[in-house]
């Protein structure tokens, strides 16, 4: 009887043990910004396919989130939170720029293998090339902003400069991080390699309401277009522009444009206006495994963002990617290991018979030929055209005034012409 | 100074109690415990300033800002020992605090509170600026050192630190200092008219808030291990001081420790139930309430508590 009773107790305890057995995955980001939310559920829904399918070394995958509300000691919280509280094997993470920087430490600290697939900050990559041991477990599926930048240049030169003849610009820029951050890698380069001169340089408040008197400004300094850099209170800029019926073209970096919302967030007061934006992106044609994740996408979730951002697609292929290489490493608790696994993922991901998308990693001292430099555990992308390598760093997207959107560059992905706005005259 | 055997009693419980924690609570729960130390002791910091003498400051975190800034600048970008960076931080500090002064000497009330708010906001522009290349511009500084590594070694320290503010203040609050800047807070004209400094007294005031400030601010930095504008000089950050104190008790010791704790612990327990934004309108509204309800603070509900409970033993 009494044996009986501690076999039964046992196997007890063995099943609860084994159902016990998981993979916790955590989440760090936004809970309240389209991006956070495109991380999130890219991620769900990878950890769901992958749990369908039997799940990681047997294991079923369980996924917690930790909002950061976009404030960088919140981030810090959070990361502690999944690392203590909820002893996450891995964590994903849609945070921005000062964020990231802000839980790396704590990342050091616990080296828990984290990929972050929205912020593009080139700092980060360079704290890897400095110090490669501690920074092991970070890896960055998004082309860094140096990348984005320099083929930005690109475009400046082949489109603004050559096809509209442009030869000066204004830069209007939104007092951030981000902000400071494009407008010194443009600035740098656009006078040089593309020969458009930066007539001067206006910073704006993030809370700014009224841009007339700042419109105005940019038009007394007789450039010929203006660059636009806004990743906060894009939709204000973009929609005043557009009513003011602002006398010249506006491009750059505009972070609302990224996404659907964007046309109905600006009351329809959108067209005209071109971004730069990571791949995919609005108006970017999918190959069938990520029209397939966006078929998904939009069966399950009915609020916004309907079509997710960028990094929904890096959260969702670079998941399966973590999990492949946690398989291949036996798991996460041997972070170099794992670490050696995740560079040699590499997703080619194709359209009409040719490379379209790459999830892969640079090689740690492989040099890439247009920068030369190195990119240790950023996501791999090319730079020069025909991008057989890989998937370019970055599209310039254009808003039409009927409300729809297109790639304009580069030009093997262009679904679309770049075009001026109807009350901007060549 | 007054000391009774039960005083040594309650410090002695509270400071044997603190520091065996570790080895009955797990490690998420220290690392909230850190966040609440540092809490209590800028919550301290400016209770010494606005609670006693009744200069409400809304730019604390400029104080907080320059201790955190000056050690971390002299360590990553200098290469100065934690051990020279954070003394000369909190030199740099209580000078800020006599900057802050100045203003006090003229005027008070809401002219005060603003001239304080616009040196937070002065800060935050200048650190995005001025040298960017040593302050880290807007995206601020990561991979700055860090002086222990894991919960329970942060939490000692954090809790060492937060005790001996907290002790240190107490005592000194015990003294015919403290009883003339709490007179400060109550008529400033009387204590000027008693033949008191009263411009000695406030800088005084200053000056401990800006140690305890620059104190708080140097070991919070090296304990992040990173450091950022956008957070450091938000108006979100300096309600929440000013919250964990009135919330607490204002012009008592234990009550902005018990009010940093509350709110650290109530928006970190919330946070599985209400992982998004939600946990914020909640965490607001239990404060407001609780503040509504008795404005004199959690100490004066466990005050009355207490009362009740020895009067029910009486009887």
């Amino acid at each position: 009887m009494i044996k009986t009773a501690l076999l039964s107790g046992t196997c007890i305890a063995l099943m609860a043990s084994a159902a016990g057995a998981e993979i916790k995955v955590g989440f760090i980001g936004s809970l309240s910004s389209d991006t956070g939310l495109s991380t999130l559920r890219g991620a769900e829904i990878a950890v769901e396919e992958l749990n369908a399918n039997g799940g990681v070394m047997g294991e079923q995958i369980t996924l917690v989130s930790a909002d950061t509300g976009q404030d960088p000691t919140e981030g810090i919280r959070a990361y502690e939170y999944l690392a203590e509280t909820e002893e996450v094997d891995f964590i994903i993470s849609g945070s921005i720029d000062d964020v990231s920087l802000g839980w790396l430490p704590r990342m050091q600290e616990y080296r828990i293998p984290t990929l972050d697939t929205w912020t593009s900050y080139i700092g980060i990559i360079d704290m890897v090339v400095e110090d490669p041991d501690s920074m092991a477990p970070y890896f960055m599926n998004i082309a860094s902003d140096e990348a984005l930048a320099t083929l930005y240049i690109n475009f400046g030169a082949d489109v603004l400069k050559e096809k509209m003849g442009w030869d000066s610009v204004v830069i209007l820029a939104e007092d951030t991080a981000f902000g400071e951050a494009i407008t010194g890698l443009v600035t740098e380069a656009l006078a040089p390699v593309a020969g458009i001169e930066v007539k001067e340089i206006i910073t704006y408040d993030v809370a700014t309401v009224d841009f007339a008197p700042i419109f105005s400004r940019a038009q007394d300094t007789g450039a010929d277009f203006i660059y636009q850099v806004s990743s906060v209170n894009s939709q204000v800029v973009s929609s005043q522009y557009v009513k003011l019926q602002v006398p010249m073209a506006m491009t750059g970096v505009n972070v609302a444009a990224l996404g659907m919302e964007y046309w109905e967030d600006t009351g329809g007061a959108g067209g005209g206006i071109s971004t730069l934006s990571p791949v995919p992106s609005v108006g970017f044609r999918l190959d069938p495994a990520s029209q397939e994740f966006v078929d998904t996408y939009q069966a399950k979730y009915d609020s916004r963002p309907l079509l997710p951002h960028f990094n929904g697609f890096n959260a969702y292929h670079g998941l399966k990617q973590a999990m492949a290489a946690a398989e291949e490493a036996g798991g996460f608790d041997n972070v170099e290991g794992w670490a050696e696994a995740m560079k040699k993922q590499d997703l080619v991901l194709e359209l009409d018979g040719q490379l379209w998308l790459r999830y892969a990693f640079w090689g740690d001292d492989e040099v890439e030929p247009v920068t030369g430099r190195t990119y240790p555990h950023n996501i791999r992308f090319d730079l020069s055209e025909p991008f057989d390598d890989a998937a370019p760093s970055m599209v310039v997207v254009q808003w039409y005034e009927d409300g729809t959107a297109a790639v304009v560059y580069p030009e093997k992905y262009a679904t679309g012409e770049f075009t001026l706005p109807s009350w901007v005259k060549q | 100074m007054g000391l009774r055997w039960f005083h040594y009693v309650l410090w002695g419980g509270l400071i044997s109690g603190m520091f065996l924690l570790p080895q009955v609570v797990s490690n998420g729960t220290l690392r909230t415990m850190i966040f609440a130390n540092y809490l209590a002791i800028f919550a301290i910091s400016w209770d010494v300033l606005s609670g006693r003498t009744g200069y409400v400051s809304f730019g604390h975190p400029f104080l907080i800002g320059i201790g955190a800034y000056t050690t971390a600048i002299l360590t990553k970008r200098f290469d100065v020992p934690v051990e020279i960076s954070i003394p000369v931080a909190v030199v740099v500090t209580m000078i800020a605090g006599l900057l802050v002064l100045l203003p006090a000497l003229r005027i008070r009330g809401s002219y005060f509170a603003l001239v304080t708010l616009a040196f937070m906001e002065l800060l935050y522009q200048l650190v995005q600026v001025i040298r960017p290349d040593l302050t880290g511009g807007t995206r601020g500084m990561s991979g700055i050192q860090t002086l222990t590594r894991g919960a329970a070694n942060g939490y000692y320290l954090s809790t060492a630190l937060m005790l001996s503010v907290a002790v240190s203040m107490w005592l000194l609050m015990k003294t015919r200092i403290g009883t003339a800047l709490a007179a400060i807070g109550m008529n400033e004209e009387s204590v000027r008219g008693s033949g008191l400094s009263t411009t000695r007294l406030k800088a005084f005031a200053f000056l401990t808030s800006a140690l305890i400030a620059g104190l708080g601010g140097a070991f919070y930095v090296h304990y992040l291990g990173s450091l950022a504008p956008r957070a450091l000089f938000d108006i979100n950050f300096l309600f929440t001081i000013i919250v964990a104190a009135l919330l607490g008790g204002t012009s008592t010791i234990i009550g902005p420790m018990i009010g940093a704790f509350f709110m650290t612990f109530l928006l970190e327990y919330l946070r599985p139930v209400l992982p998004g934004a939600e946990r914020y309108f909640v965490y607001g509204a239990i404060a407001l309430l609780l503040y509504m309800y008795q404005p004199k603070g959690l100490v004066e509900l466990a005050q009355r508590g207490f009362q009740r409970l020895r009067k029910g033993g009486l009887a």
